[in-house]
């Protein structure tokens, strides 16, 4: 077990480590107040400790199983259904239909509409759910089934398909990042049971139902190998979170960027001219991940090929796949999303200025706009600067950095942007959490609240109000920003900008929850309470933006 | 268990940790020890869970002190005991009466406009009236979170603290008050709070204040006599008599300074005052009668329809097993007969006989073994009871007192007539305030713990809930097993072979708690495919109780040999 390991390191090899890293001297003991402390005090000792982190996790089960007892979106309005009809639907047209017809069966009612692992995982659990109740797939007949057996058979999968790859990917990469940057060892048991209690995901996941965690923790798995410079396992995992949901293509261009950066030899000796810099350029590299790419993507798609073939090289399959998975024809901005256009649509009216094909090509040059100048300056400075050496915590933070960056970019200025893809840009932002001091940790803390704040009108109509408000009170606790006792995380000391920020973001929600709750909205703009909380998280998401934006333009 | 043999070794790497903390000596750092022992962080934590499950399962319980509610608010007091609409009528004495009607009278317009207040057979209610008695439960509950802080505060040395800090988390995150309060619906979180209040005044020698909380526990909740006699030898002894003769002084003025009368005299008027204010508005209505007809239905059956684990449900049992015996072995037919002497007659019906299998309570519950009667189970408590209290009467300290209240919960839990597994935490309550006394101890206190937890599972029957209660109490197990293993202190005679493998032995059973669990829970999750598991019911249901039931007599056993035996710790 990686936790027998897990004794302390020497007090002599940990002066050694903190001469090392100076700048993170505060960060031995992040959480040495945090109220978790109340309930790991008789696992501090080392060869308890792995007894504490199986502790944490298996009480997130604990945490989601109770979520689940709440409502997932559409249950009980029959007519609408959601993503949990969605899931059993194609659970259910999977099993009883050949591969050929899964993208093409009666595309009205919920047809399958995300990438090809999707697919597989529902036919997978399909086939445990019909083994143990026939009746809850029965193809058409099972339509908007509701009782309690499928439901908390389907809770179930879910906490099952998050144990198996969520949380093995987050204690991997914990631990990879904790390794490096030295960290106490408890300190990252905590950390592990704030990301797997994170309460946007588990409110999405458990309560409005959703498989996001298999897609996050298989990008995760694509992190890890990263940190470990292994780039062809890399892509291959990152093309497996492509292949579960397409969001994951948030990550898609600095991932690009990253490998493409490391595809250099020795570049820090031979950047002096930049001949040999283009010289040094490993192709044979390249090229594998290139073929790792291909490869996997065929194989993904095997059975859609094989099909294809069988009738005789009509590719209409694929192309049905591609259609229904990246849904062009759908309109710019979906709903109201704390996002760039929806927030500033408020002023400017697009759809009246633009017309339709200007508008793409403008929310396309803005997307790039805020994506490419970022990754070019992390290439730039993966390449040049010398402080990144392989093995140095920096390259660690500027991965973490980029691909929070990267895909803040995307979900702020790209259109279609639904408001659970925040989860995505959330991800790497939690992983930086470790990275530094108490002073992330606070704004990190800070985000997540945002983030789960901006998500409120869809829990709300998921009626999970009172799950949202306890996963918060859970998170925070976890955290140690709820602490009764001392040290509370939640404000940070040292710096009036943020402190500013953040008591206003805090007020800002408060208000929004009480005129929520209490008072209606003007009849004139029946939207105007959903308005308030778009435009807060938007503000509040700009900022975190623009912070990250700086973190990475001063690392050096 | 390395843990056991090495206990001595463990403590040396405490030492060299990396959080500082001076041993054995009030802390005098930083972080006051009030601070360091708060139990607020878990009480906070623990509202997550709380308020979570308030939308999910909850049993007619709810509905039951929903209508002790509406009876409170809309009828005068002398009709509280009368009132019959519905059919749960309120059947808890005085002063629960008068906190449900205090709770009603906090009830909100909405949660009226729900149909909390109405007095109907059968309750209609939505969730505003849920989330209501859901927050009533969980705010009642600081009673129990402000007796275990007080409880924490009340220890003096740094050691001693940390002891009872342990004791108190375990308390305060119990599976069983999770899962009978804020799942299945009950008050016993105030209840057990105020049972903690109790032991705290014993364990300060506040006769007098302990004298009055049981008082006040009794108003509550009836179920508390079970206790009464521990607590009344220990005043008794410990209070009212003073057990030293004086050679000086001649025979009668020895018997007089025998009684304390001036502590007779306080005790009594303390105990007298609490219930006059329980129970006097009622005789002054002259409703006593259907009071205590409420309080003491002897109407019910020996067992429930799932067998709380204890003596009978071990007895009911080997009398299935019998029938089966009688049914299938021909030989058998006489030789049972002789011995047991039953009505044979009875065993023809077949349809008595499947109904008395399934576990529906009928009239015949027993068909070879003799039937016990409410006289019978009541002489074996009180015997048991008893037994437990000679040596309370001589030695009534604090120790002595909880180890006796500890038996006298075993002896009705085990004994007692139509008990229910909800019962099992009037054990696990006093007997988690004894457990850091000695490593002896633990044995018996796990054996207890896991049994009697696991024993309630039945109780939330419900797929949704099933993650949680399981993970719940197996979570709530590893802590605890390793935070008392932690701080227990070490008895003074290391060694002797025949308390290791006891230990072992519990170890073992405890474990095999697991595939129990996986084993009924399949039934449960093949229900719906497999047609003959649905008729099985009842054998799933059987196979918790006898397995749990085992368990607990044998930690009873184990417990009771300490308590007679091992005089080093009392």
């Amino acid at each position: 077990m990686a936790a027998a390991g897990g004794a302390k390191p020497s007090s002599s090899k940990k002066s050694k480590k903190a001469v090392l890293n100076k700048s993170r001297k505060g960060n031995l003991h992040v959480f040495q107040d945090a109220p978790i402390y109340d309930l790991l005090k008789y696992f501090d000792r080392a060869p308890d400790q792995w007894a504490a982190r199986y502790i944490l996790i298996f009480s997130t089960i604990i945490l989601k199983s109770a979520v689940g007892l709440g409502s997932y979106l559409g249950e009980g309005q029959l007519p609408i259904h959601g993503d949990f009809e969605a899931q059993r639907h194609w659970m259910e047209i999977t099993n009883h239909l050949p591969v050929s017809q899964w993208y093409f069966f009666d595309l009205e009612y919920w047809g399958l509409d995300y990438p090809p692992l999707t697919a597989y995982h529902s036919y997978i659990f399909g086939k445990l759910g019909l083994f143990l109740n026939w009746s809850w797939f029965a193809l058409n007949d099972s339509r908007g089934i509701e009782n309690p057996g499928i439901k908390y058979f389907m809770r179930f999968l879910v906490i099952i398909s998050d144990f198996i790859v969520y949380g093995p990917a987050l204690i991997h990469v914990l631990s990879l990042i904790g390794k490096r940057f030295n960290m106490n060892r408890i300190d990252h048991i905590v950390f592990t049971a704030a990301f797997l209690c994170q309460p946007g995901l588990i409110l999405i996941d458990n309560g409005h139902f959703q498989y996001n965690s298999v897609m996050l923790g298989l990008f995760l798995f694509a992190v890890a190998e990263l940190i470990r410079e292994n780039y062809i396992l890399a892509s291959i995992w990152f093309v497996l979170a492509i292949n579960f949901k397409q969001m994951a293509l948030y990550y898609a261009p600095f991932i690009f960027t990253y490998i493409l950066a490391n595809m250099f030899y020795n570049y820090y000796d031979v950047s002096k001219s930049y001949r040999q810099l283009i010289r040094s350029f490993n192709f044979a590299k390249v090229f594998l991940v290139g073929i790792a790419v291909l490869l996997t993507q065929v194989v993904l798609l095997l059975p859609f090929i094989w099909i294809s073939f069988e009738n005789g090289f009509t590719f209409d399959i694929l192309r049905q796949i591609v259609i229904r998975v990246f849904p062009f024809q759908r309109g710019l901005f979906e709903d109201k999303v704390a996002n760039f256009w929806c927030t500033t649509n408020l002023v400017i009216k697009y759809r009246e200025l633009f017309t339709l094909p200007q508008l793409t090509r403008l929310l396309l040059l803005l997307t790039l706009a805020s994506i490419i100048p970022p990754n070019l300056l992390i290439a730039w400075k993966l390449l040049m600067n010398k402080k990144f050496t392989k093995n140095s915590t920096h390259r660690i933070v500027i991965l973490l950095l980029g691909f929070a960056i990267t895909s803040w970019g995307f979900f702020l200025f790209s259109f279609q942007v639904h408001e659970k893809s925040v989860l995505v840009p959330l991800m790497p932002t939690l992983l930086l959490a470790l990275t530094r001091d108490r002073f992330d940790l606070v704004l990190i803390q800070w985000i997540i609240n945002v983030t789960s704040f901006s998500m409120y009108p869809l829990l709300k109509k998921d009626n999970l109000v009172l799950q949202y408000f306890t996963c918060l009170l859970v998170s925070n606790w976890i955290m140690g920003a709820l602490n009764v006792k001392k040290n509370t995380l939640m404000i940070p000391k040292d710096s009036l900008f943020w402190k500013l920020i953040i008591v206003s973001s805090y007020v800002a929600m408060l208000t929004y929850h009480i005129s929520d709750q209490f008072l209606a909205p003007p009849a004139r703009y029946p939207d105007l309470w959903l308005i308030l909380n778009t435009t807060i998280s938007f503000a509040y998401f700009g900022i975190f933006w623009l912070w990250l934006l700086y973190r990475a333009y001063v690392l050096n | 268990m390395a843990k056991t043999s090495t206990g001595a070794a463990m403590s040396l790497p405490r030492e060299v940790q990396s959080k500082p903390e001076p041993k054995d000596q009030p802390s005098s750092s930083s972080p006051s020890p009030t601070d360091q022992f708060s139990l607020l962080n878990i009480w906070l934590i623990l509202l997550a869970p709380k308020l979570l499950v308030a939308v999910g399962y909850h049993s007619t319980d709810f509905d039951v002190h929903r209508n002790w509610l509406a009876i409170t608010h809309n009828l005068p007091l002398s009709q509280w005991y009368v009132e019959a609409t519905s059919q749960w009528t309120l059947d808890y004495p005085p002063f629960f009466a008068y906190f449900e009607w205090f709770l009603s009278q906090l009830v909100p317009a909405p949660v009226k406009a729900d149909g909390c207040l109405q007095i109907v057979p059968v309750g209609n209610y939505g969730l505003p009236t849920i989330y209501f008695q859901r927050a009533t439960v969980i705010a009642s509950e600081l009673v129990l979170f402000v007796a275990l802080q007080w409880f924490i505060n009340t220890c003096q040395l740094y050691l001693s603290k940390k002891r009872a800090y342990a004791i108190a988390a375990s308390l305060a995150l119990s599976p069983g008050l999770m899962l009978i309060d804020h799942i299945h619906f009950q008050y016993n979180g105030m209840m057990y709070g105020i049972l903690v209040l109790m032991l705290n005044c014993a364990r300060l020698d506040q006769h007098l204040m302990c004298g009055f909380w049981f008082a006040v526990l009794l108003c509550f909740k009836h179920i508390y006599l079970y206790l009464a006699p521990a607590v009344f030898v220990y005043l008794l002894s410990g209070y009212c008599l003073s057990l030293k003769y004086d050679n000086k002084k001649s025979l009668v003025n020895n018997v007089v300074g025998l009684i304390q009368w001036t502590n007779c005299l306080k005790l009594g008027l303390v105990v007298a005052s609490v219930f006059t204010v329980a129970f006097g508005p009622f005789a002054y209505y002259g409703v006593l009668p259907q009071l205590f007809s409420r309080l003491f239905p002897f109407s019910r059956g020996l067992t429930h329809a799932y067998w709380a684990p204890n003596i009978w449900a071990i007895y009911l049992f080997v009398d299935r097993v019998l029938i089966q015996v009688y049914k299938s072995v021909p030989l058998s037919r006489t030789i049972l007969q002789r011995v047991f002497q039953f009505n044979a007659g009875l065993l023809s019906n077949p349809d008595m006989l499947n109904k008395s299998t399934r576990g529906i309570v009928g009239d015949i519950e027993f068909f070879i073994l003799p039937t016990i009667t409410p006289q019978i189970t009541f002489i074996l408590t009180l015997f048991y009871q008893i037994m437990a209290l000679i040596p309370l009467f001589f030695q009534p300290n604090y120790k002595r007192f909880v180890g006796a209240l500890v038996l006298c919960g075993y002896a009705s839990f085990l004994f007692g007539w139509h008990v229910h597994e909800k019962a099992i935490l009037i054990v696990i309550f006093p007997i988690t305030f004894l457990v850091c006394n000695s490593k002896s101890l633990l044995a018996p206190f796990n054996l207890l713990v896991s049994c009697g937890y696991v024993s309630l599972f039945p109780l939330i029957f419900t797929p949704g809930e099933w993650i949680f209660k399981v993970t719940f109490t197996f979570m709530w197990f590893v802590i605890f097993y390793v935070a008392f293993n932690a701080v227990v202190k070490l008895p003074k005679n290391v060694g002797g072979s025949s308390g290791i493998m006891f230990h072992r032995l519990t170890q073992l059973y405890i474990l095999g708690l697991v595939p129990l669990i996986l084993f009924t829970s399949m039934m449960d999750l093949f229900e719906s495919k497999y047609e003959f598991l649905r008729k099985l019911e009842f054998l799933k249901l059987m196979l918790i109780s006898v397995y749990t039931a085992l368990g607990i007599i044998s930690s009873w056993n184990g417990f009771s040999w300490l308590y007679f035996v091992d005089e080093t710790l009392w």
